[in-house]
């Protein structure tokens, strides 16, 4: 009789063991994959996927073009010796958020840290949930080939003390929800600012020109113009235009768009719900019009104009 | 005094044949700038025609338009679009105010397999567009897409390096 409790004690223990692992494993699994939507609101980091070269996703080594020389971007799986497997969740807090890696170097601000700051806990938390969910590969970083002064780690803790401050999102209490939803994605999440705004000469987005397009993408692209500027903006393009665009890389004219954006798309902001997409579009349309003429195309009255001067 | 007047028509009738066919180089010349002229303007004009039914086709989705009848008739155009592609650049020209790469020609079996691409899936699209299933349809667009992005990737300018962008003059 004695026994029969104790086992039945016993198998009650196991049960209730049993289901807790199943709920944390659940709760786990729930991270990941609220994870895995705001690494697809980041755009995949697809810049820590290295394509071209062939190797896995996000396990880094793609080179990152910019003027002040290639970066390698690092590996972001959960491999103990070569990507993040050994972080803890505030180390990987602080790099997403101060751009300070585990042993205090400062990152070079082509790690888009400037934006993540935005990012909410629960989300930067998910988002390594997620990561650590992943495989691990291993593939050793490599090292960058910026050019002196930019090549020297220094130069990163500097740039960081000068241009950079910790700044959580804040929603405007002025704007509607999706307003700030969409503020927060563009902003802080998808980082578009760190493309498509032009930046100073040493390197900082020159904010005064928020999202106006810069000639110095990353890889060499050029990254268009995003405010509601009718000749060298997005003036033209409806909500529903830019909610598209982001959905599936077709513009308004059915042209297909190709480089990094056609990536972030593909492995990012593709899978975004719609109310997402429209709140970045509202939060786009809501932008002061800026206008950039050194992106501009030239008009075809131009072509022609030049034709007959010839 | 009958000598020189040889000589003189003589020379006359060279310098007039000369001159004749100085002209008739110059003309040939000219028709064959005028040929590439021609030719760059009608890929660019057929492109805009497929770009023109792609965003049709967008249009009624995003839109969510009543009017999915006509998504098979901007299909098929597009099918039939696609087909004519590779006849477009049949003719190399690659200076003057194009996007078009050189790669085009030098990898000509790349490029081939490309526009084949293209037709396959504006053919499939056809198919699709047919049974009226819009999910279906979400899908082969964007495999449609891919066939645009597949040849726009290695055979036209980079948009910063587009003829667009480079004050007008493309050489």
């Amino acid at each position: 009789m004695k026994r029969a409790r104790s086992a039945g004690i016993a198998a009650l223990t196991a049960a209730i063991a049993a289901l807790l692992a199943a709920a944390s494993a659940r709760a786990g699994d729930g991270a990941a994959q609220r994870g895995r939507a705001v690494l697809e609101a980041a755009g995949g980091c697809t810049c820590h996927s290295d394509v071209k070269g062939g190797g896995g996703p996000l396990a880094g080594g793609r080179a990152m073009k910019t003027p002040f020389g290639v970066f390698y971007s690092t590996n972001i799986t959960p491999d103990p010796e070569t990507g993040i497997g050994r972080w803890s969740d505030s180390e990987f807090v602080r790099a997403m958020r101060e751009g300070l890696a585990p042993d205090g170097h400062a990152y070079f601000p082509v790690f888009p840290y400037p934006s993540f700051t935005g990012m909410g806990d629960e989300d930067v938390l998910a988002m390594k949930a997620y990561l650590f969910s992943l495989a691990p590969v291993r593939r050793e970083n490599r090292p960058h080939d910026a050019w002196p002064p930019f090549s020297w780690r220094i130069a990163a803790s500097a740039w960081r003390w000068m241009f950079f401050e910790p700044r959580r999102f804040a929603p405007d209490p002025a704007r509607t929800p999706e307003w700030n939803r969409g503020a927060y994605l563009v902003e802080a999440v998808a980082h578009c600012g760190e493309c498509h705004t032009p930046r100073t000469l040493p390197g900082a987005l020159d904010r005064s020109r928020w999202l106006a397009g810069s000639k110095d993408g990353p890889e060499g692209e050029l990254a268009p113009n995003l405010t509601p500027d009718a000749d060298t903006g997005i003036g033209l393009w409806t909500k529903t235009d830019i909610a598209w665009f982001l959905k599936t890389g077709q513009l308004p004219d059915g042209d297909d768009t190709e480089g990094l954006m056609k990536e972030v798309i593909e492995h990012g902001y593709g899978h975004l719900p719609e109310s997402d997409l429209q709140a970045i579009a509202a939060y786009l349309h809501s932008l002061p019009p800026v206008r950039n003429d050194a992106l501009a195309e030239h008009e075809h009255g131009h072509e022609h104009g030049d034709e007959s001067a010839e | 005094m009958h000598s020189i007047r040889i000589a003189l028509t003589t020379g006359i009738a060279a310098a007039l044949l000369v001159t004749a066919i100085g002209v008739a180089g110059a003309a040939s010349a000219q028709d064959a700038a005028k040929a590439d002229e021609g030719a760059i303007k009608y890929r660019q004009s057929l492109m805009e025609s497929v770009g023109g039914d792609m965003a049709s086709i967008s249009n009624i989705m995003k839109y969510g338009l009543p009017l999915t009848g006509n998504l098979v008739v901007h299909a098929e155009s597009l099918a039939a679009h696609a087909k004519l592609v590779s006849t477009a650049f049949e003719r190399k020209v690659t200076a003057g105010q194009t996007d078009a790469e050189p790669a085009i020609w030098a990898k000509a079996d790349e490029f081939k397999e490309k526009t084949k691409a293209f037709e396959t899936e504006t053919a499939k699209l056809v198919e699709v567009a047919k049974t009226s299933d819009p999910a279906a349809l979400g899908v082969q667009m964007k495999a449609t897409g891919k066939a645009c992005g597949g040849c726009h990737d290695n055979f036209r300018k980079p948009k910063e390096e587009s003829f667009k962008r480079k004050g007008g003059g493309g050489e």
